[in-house]
């Protein structure tokens, strides 16, 4: 169905000067994939996983500019030989960041879209959505603003848009790295139905465990070449040990250690706690909201928070730093009490989209910025510290928009050290990276903690919760 | 014995006004707002202008952003309509520009956001191509339209993540915060065009194609209305 043959591929980038780079990929690569196949990509950042779905999609040598030598051959189509709409009919593509492909702003006209473009009879494309969303239980998700809607949602829409006009092949870029459990569940739930359709699916993906029982054949990628083939029975028996030694994410997802409620208890009596106070929050639409009446986090310790409701999470964590103004409550904290909004002088949070939070030229500055104090000497001293704590004096004169997700991250928590506040809170840090990143995470993490500092960690990864947590509180029934 | 049952059905929920009509509103208030003097009917017909997006606002239940509107203009237009008139020299400048500046900009602009609110993309893209208009030109115009409300969404982000590095001694002067929140927004901004333009590529939009659609435009009732009202405010703001 799909054979690349002896491809190699060279991005033409432009670098943070303006000169032009030549990026290797892939070289003399060749990979063939039966029809009716599962096929999982992985391997670190760089590998070049992302390259081969853009060969299969034809986004490459359409869209990206480089040099492509060799063939493509897709449902018997030379993809790297005609233009994306050709190709589309045949392929179906979700992308990793599902806020950023749809272009309706309403969910409806995005499920007709695909086909729209192919022309196709309005009567037969409401009759095909009408099938799908029946299929797939989207009734609920018709006719809405995509603004309004949760990760997990956006990308059930982007997979039912594929749906209506039904390709061969379905490639998939990440396409887990921004969904919390029930997203990655009901994707689970879509991957299989369209296998049992016998569909050929590349997912090129970091994230394992919800693979497991559903892949044919999984390659693990390094530097452009196959590092590791496995069958779909290889790849589920696969234990902890095995997945961290191929440096790839772990395809058993239950904790090594465990979390109760002693471990979280003990550390409350040794450290002293946090705690919470009547924190009450709904938002505009009068539904959803969250309502906490008591909850004590251990001082100086790494926290994780789970929970299976993605918005209630992060709604937290949001209310916590003071950034909903409309929350009311109150934080018992070293013997004061202190309004709820009062907390972003004590909290610094780094966001998921790193991006939002760096504003200035280079990462000294940024640092710099985030430093309470007028006294330049002393600015420069704190600022030299962070760095060296995180690794990064070398990109002190850089510009933070030049520098790789994980350097980002790493300027964001550098500065929530400069700026002397004592909880630092840390919203989905591991969502898209490699096994390699995911433990480097990790050790900073680990670090904060020796700062003197309280981590709250606000994720799902439970392979970063056993790396590094020292107790978990489950959110679940705080909710309302 | 085969039995076929449609669960979903299409809402048929429509754009208040057709995007053409909305169109030419945007024209037709944007020419007299900025062309029209303060004085006999052309006065008329610039209350009776600026008053149309507030109408739509109420239509469309934005009734806080029609009421305030609403205020102002009324205000505007007393203003214009009294101590314009009634004063001499600098106070009468003072007054000239005050109210200037609000009623020769603001209510094109509402009928813009207007036209925004009510209308989808798609409504917008094919009544573009019923107008002729190549795709060169609708393809562009319909992606800015997508890309308001997500200037506003990833502008909230940026403001919030400023608020948590506000110190209590350094305060960055109004030009210096524009400028750092300027940064990120369009990093986004460039960055999401990107990743939009991949994905509909691969849903196959590409240029000069025939596409089909699914949504219903084309004028109704509402539509003549409005265009006999918008027809009538140019024509006597021509003639007189």
């Amino acid at each position: 169905m799909i054979d690349i043959n002896e491809v190699s591929y060279t991005y033409h980038v432009t670098d943070a000067e303006g000169n032009d780079v030549y990026r290797n990929v892939l070289k003399d690569f060749s990979l063939k994939i039966n029809k009716g196949e599962l096929v999982v990509l992985t391997g670190g950042s760089g590998c070049g996983k992302t390259t081969i779905i853009r060969l299969i999609n034809g986004l490459i040598p359409n869209y990206f500019d480089g040099e492509l030598k060799g063939e493509v051959t897709v449902a018997g189509m030379i993809v790297n030989k005609q233009p994306v709409y050709e190709t589309a009919a045949k392929v179906g593509t979700v992308f990793q960041n599902p806020k950023n492909q749809f272009f309706n702003v309403d969910t409806t006209s995005e499920l007709a879209f695909a086909a729209e473009n192919r022309g196709t009879e309005p009567e037969e494309i409401i009759k095909r959505i009408d099938k799908v969303c029946d299929r797939m239980d989207l009734l609920d998700l018709m006719d809405r603003s995509m603004f309004n809607l949760s990760g997990g949602e956006k990308q059930r829409i982007a997979c039912a848009s594929i749906a209506v006009t039904d390709p061969d092949v379905v490639v998939l870029d990440e396409p887990t790295s921004n969904l919390d459990d029930k997203g990655i569940n009901d994707l689970r739930e879509i991957l299989k139905r369209w296998k049992r359709q016998g569909k050929t699916i590349v997912i090129a993906e970091h994230r394992l465990y919800f693979l497991k029982e559903l892949a044919d054949k999984v390659y693990v990628l390094d530097d452009g070449k196959v590092a590791k083939e496995l069958s779909g029975k290889e790849f589920d028996s696969l234990s902890l040990e095995e997945t961290a030694l191929l440096k790839i994410r772990a395809v058993d997802d239950s904790f090594k250690k465990k979390f109760g409620d002693e471990e979280l208890s003990a550390l409350l009596k040794t450290k002293g706690a946090i705690d919470v106070k009547d924190l009450d929050f709904k938002y505009s639409d009068g539904v959803h909201g969250i309502k906490i009446s008591d909850m004590a986090l251990p001082k100086n310790s790494l926290i994780a928070i789970v929970g299976n409701n993605g918005r209630g999470k992060s709604t937290f964590a949001r209310c916590l730093c003071g950034l909903n103004k409309k929350a009311k409550g109150k934080v018992d904290f070293e013997g004061k009490e202190i309004s709820i909004n009062k907390m972003t002088d004590r909290c610094f949070m780094v966001m998921q989209d790193v991006n939002h939070q760096l504003f200035t030229e280079s990462v000294k500055d940024e640092i710099m910025l985030s430093i309470d104090s007028k006294d330049e000497e002393t600015c420069e001293k704190k600022a030299k510290e962070a760095m060296e704590v995180l690794d990064i004096s070398s990109l002190s004169e850089l510009h933070p928009m030049s520098l790789s997700g994980g350097q980002k991250q790493r300027v964001a928590i550098a500065c929530a050290i400069a700026s002397d506040k004592d909880i630092i809170i840390l919203d989905e840090p591991t969502s898209g990276l490699d096994y390699y990143h995911m433990i480097e995470v990790a050790e900073v993490l680990k670090k904060l903690v020796k700062l003197g500092k309280t981590v709250v960690v606000i994720t799902h990864d439970t392979e970063l919760i056993d790396e590094c947590a020292q107790c978990v509180v489950k959110l679940k029934k705080y909710l309302i | 014995m085969d039995v076929s049952i449609q669960t979903f059905k299409t809402s048929g929920e429509r754009a208040l006004l057709d995007p053409r009509t909305s169109i030419f509103a945007i024209v037709v208030i944007g020419v007299v707002m900025v062309g029209g003097s303060l004085t006999g009917i052309e006065y008329v017909l610039r209350v009776i202008s600026c008053m149309i997006p507030a109408a739509l606002l109420y239509a469309v239940k934005k009734y806080k952003v029609a009421t305030i509107y609403f205020l102002i203009m009324l205000f505007i237009m007393i203003i214009e309509g009294t101590a314009v008139q009634s004063t001499v020299g600098a106070l009468n400048l003072l007054f000239v520009i005050l109210s200037g500046v609000v009623s020769r900009f603001i209510p094109q602009f509402m009928m813009g956001y207007c036209f925004m609110c009510y209308t989808k993309v798609s409504e917008f893209v094919v009544s573009m191509e019923r107008m002729h208009v190549p795709s060169v030109i609708t393809i562009p115009l319909s992606v800015m339209f997508r890309f308001f409300p997500t200037i506003a969404e990833e502008n909230r982000c940026v403001i919030e993540a400023m608020k948590m590095r506000r110190t209590g001694t350094k305060k960055p002067s109004l030009l210096q915060k524009m400028e750092y929140e300027l940064v990120p927004v369009m990093m986004q901004t460039v960055r999401i065009s990107d990743e939009l333009s991949q994905a509909a590529m691969t849903k196959g939009m590409g240029l000069n194609r025939k596409r089909s659609h699914i949504c219903k435009v084309g004028f109704r009732a509402i539509d003549y209305l409005m265009l006999i009202l918008l027809g009538t405010i140019l024509v006597l703001f021509i003639i007189y």
